[in-house]
């Protein structure tokens, strides 16, 4: 069964046969935003069942879009949090990947602006490294990102996407060693990106992190996980519901390989980990739960089929 | 709003030029500093690394006297300033709490202020400077192009002086001589021969 991530909109009204239906189907609402009278739900739904899912949300003015980012979590980079950075063009561009269903984190270097001072520290390199894509997002001049990327991403073990205001193939032509993804025609401005040809860069972001996602997830079907992360996360909220006692807008994040779950490290990780999934196999059996350098949380790693011989 | 009436950037790098110009405007247009400024030349050298902006000010709007926007009436032992435009209302209170003290000064409605006591000459309060736009310009100009120049870019050499400006930065230490010759440089582009 291929699961499909895709975006449901609609009203509030009845939407819960809809997360029933979603369920029953045997696909996973990741997500579920309530904005006033509109529901938006990132889920993953079974490929074949998508035109059926449309039939039923058509009568509740519901729609379904397909969302390729959905069940990702990705770090977007910006050299500080100074004015110089925010709110254009990181918060663009997190905000623009949010929208094809990503759980996006912008991180702000502590000293990653200037051209020979720039550089990462070894926890801003760990919590890069607990996402499943890095987009850092640099400046305007083709020299200063040919010196000031290897310091920026040194250590960085996830997929590079970087974004500069060269084209990509000039951006092809400075980097070395070579990143993932290239995005041209995106460098550091001072004004909110909204006319259709500024847009045009944001889409190519989230059409070039699908496809270095996409590559990602083919490297891991190769060796298939112990468990879907989706399927991880429902078992785990329900016997800790940790959405409910939580107020985090994604109190579990899912990753490609992983989880991130919002709760103490130190209070709650050995519970995690004695968690019966089914029939005896343990979360600690088919993860590994390890302490997130993002706050205090847990962030788990799901292991590989190879590694564990367990599939559940 | 006139735009400027010069207004360059220079860089060898074409797509940064093109970058930081659009950045400048929007920054400059954000602060509301373009009929402020009347000519700007910013010279950038990724290579330095080094940013550079020379400008000329335009003759800015005049200073603003409390007469022009209010009548002021002697009254039994005080003054009392009838207002007409509430755009320099906020300052001027401040300026008569401090000259006056809180106690003296009272507002009874929108229009009117009322100081009490003797030591208020009307002829005198007329002519007080409400508003001078050269006050804050310097700082103005100044956290305008800190805004604009690439971020850390904290080695700075900056003045905002009768009616020039220029603002040069890297993050490298500058040569002092070398940063002459290219102001003096980039001066002569806006017209400014020393």
């Amino acid at each position: 069964m291929t699961l499909v991530p895709i975006t449901y909109k609609g009203g509030v009204y009845r939407h819960d046969e809809v997360v029933d239906l979603i369920d029953d189907l045997g696909g996973y609402v990741i997500q579920k935003h309530q904005l006033a009278q509109e529901i938006v739900l990132q889920s993953l739904v079974p490929k074949e069942d998508i035109d059926f899912l449309r039939a039923v949300a058509r009568p509740l003015a519901g729609e379904v879009i397909e969302a390729p980012l959905v069940g990702t979590e990705i770090a977007v980079i910006s050299p500080s949090l100074e004015i110089h950075h925010l709110p254009h063009a990181s918060c663009d561009v997190a905000e623009y990947l949010r929208r094809v269903g990503a759980k996006t984190n912008v991180i702000g270097l502590a000293r990653g602006f200037g051209k020979r001072i720039a550089n990462l520290n070894l926890e801003e390199r760990d919590v890069i490294n607990e996402h499943d894509c890095a987009v850092y997002l640099l400046g305007n001049f083709e020299e200063c990102i040919r010196e000031k990327l290897p310091s920026l991403r040194r250590g960085v073990t996830v997929p590079i996407v970087v974004a500069g205001a060269p084209s990509a193939d000039r951006l092809k032509e400075i980097i070395e060693p070579p990143v993932e993804g290239y995005v041209g025609g995106l460098g550091r401005v001072a004004h909110r990106m909204r006319k259709e040809e500024e847009l045009e860069p944001l889409d190519r972001v989230v059409d070039e992190v699908s496809s270095v996602l996409s590559a990602y997830r083919e490297e891991i079907a190769k060796d298939p996980l112990s468990i879907s992360p989706a399927r991880l996360m429902v078992v785990i909220d329900e016997k800790m519901h940790i959405t409910a006692e939580s107020t985090h807008p994604t109190p579990i994040t899912v990753q490609i390989a992983g989880l991130r779950v919002k709760v103490d490290y130190e209070i709650y990780a050995d519970e995690l980990r004695a968690l019966e999934i089914e029939e005896g196999v343990t979360v600690g059996d088919v993860a590994d739960v390890l302490p997130s350098r993002m706050r205090n949380y847990i962030w788990l790693k799901i292991r590989p089929f190879s590694e564990t011989n367990v599939m559940v | 709003m006139k735009a400027f009436e010069y207004f360059e950037v220079e860089c060898e790098d074409a797509v940064g030029a093109e970058s930081y110009r659009r950045i400048a405007g929007d920054i400059l247009g954000d602060l509301d500093l373009i009929k402020v400024i009347g000519r700007l030349h910013i010279y950038i050298d990724p290579k330095v690394p080094l940013f550079l902006a020379v400008g000329l000010t335009r003759k800015l709007p005049r200073r603003v006297r409390l007469r022009e926007f209010a009548n002021v009436l002697e009254k039994g032992d005080g003054v009392v300033i009838d207002i007409s435009d509430e755009t320099h209302l906020s300052r001027l209170l401040h300026i008569l709490w401090e000259r006056f003290g809180r106690d003296q000064v009272e507002q009874p409605d929108r229009w009117t202020i009322q100081i009490r006591g003797g030591g208020a000459d009307p002829s005198e309060i007329e002519e007080l400077i409400v508003f001078d736009p050269t006050e804050s310009l310097a700082k103005d100009i100044i956290y305008a192009f800190q805004y604009i120049a690439p971020e850390g870019f904290k080695v700075r050499r900056q003045l905002v002086k009768e009616g020039r400006f220029y603002y040069v930065a890297s993050e490298n230490t500058l040569d002092v001589d070398e940063v002459d010759r290219l102001l003096a440089e980039n001066f002569a582009k806006i017209g400014v021969n020393e």
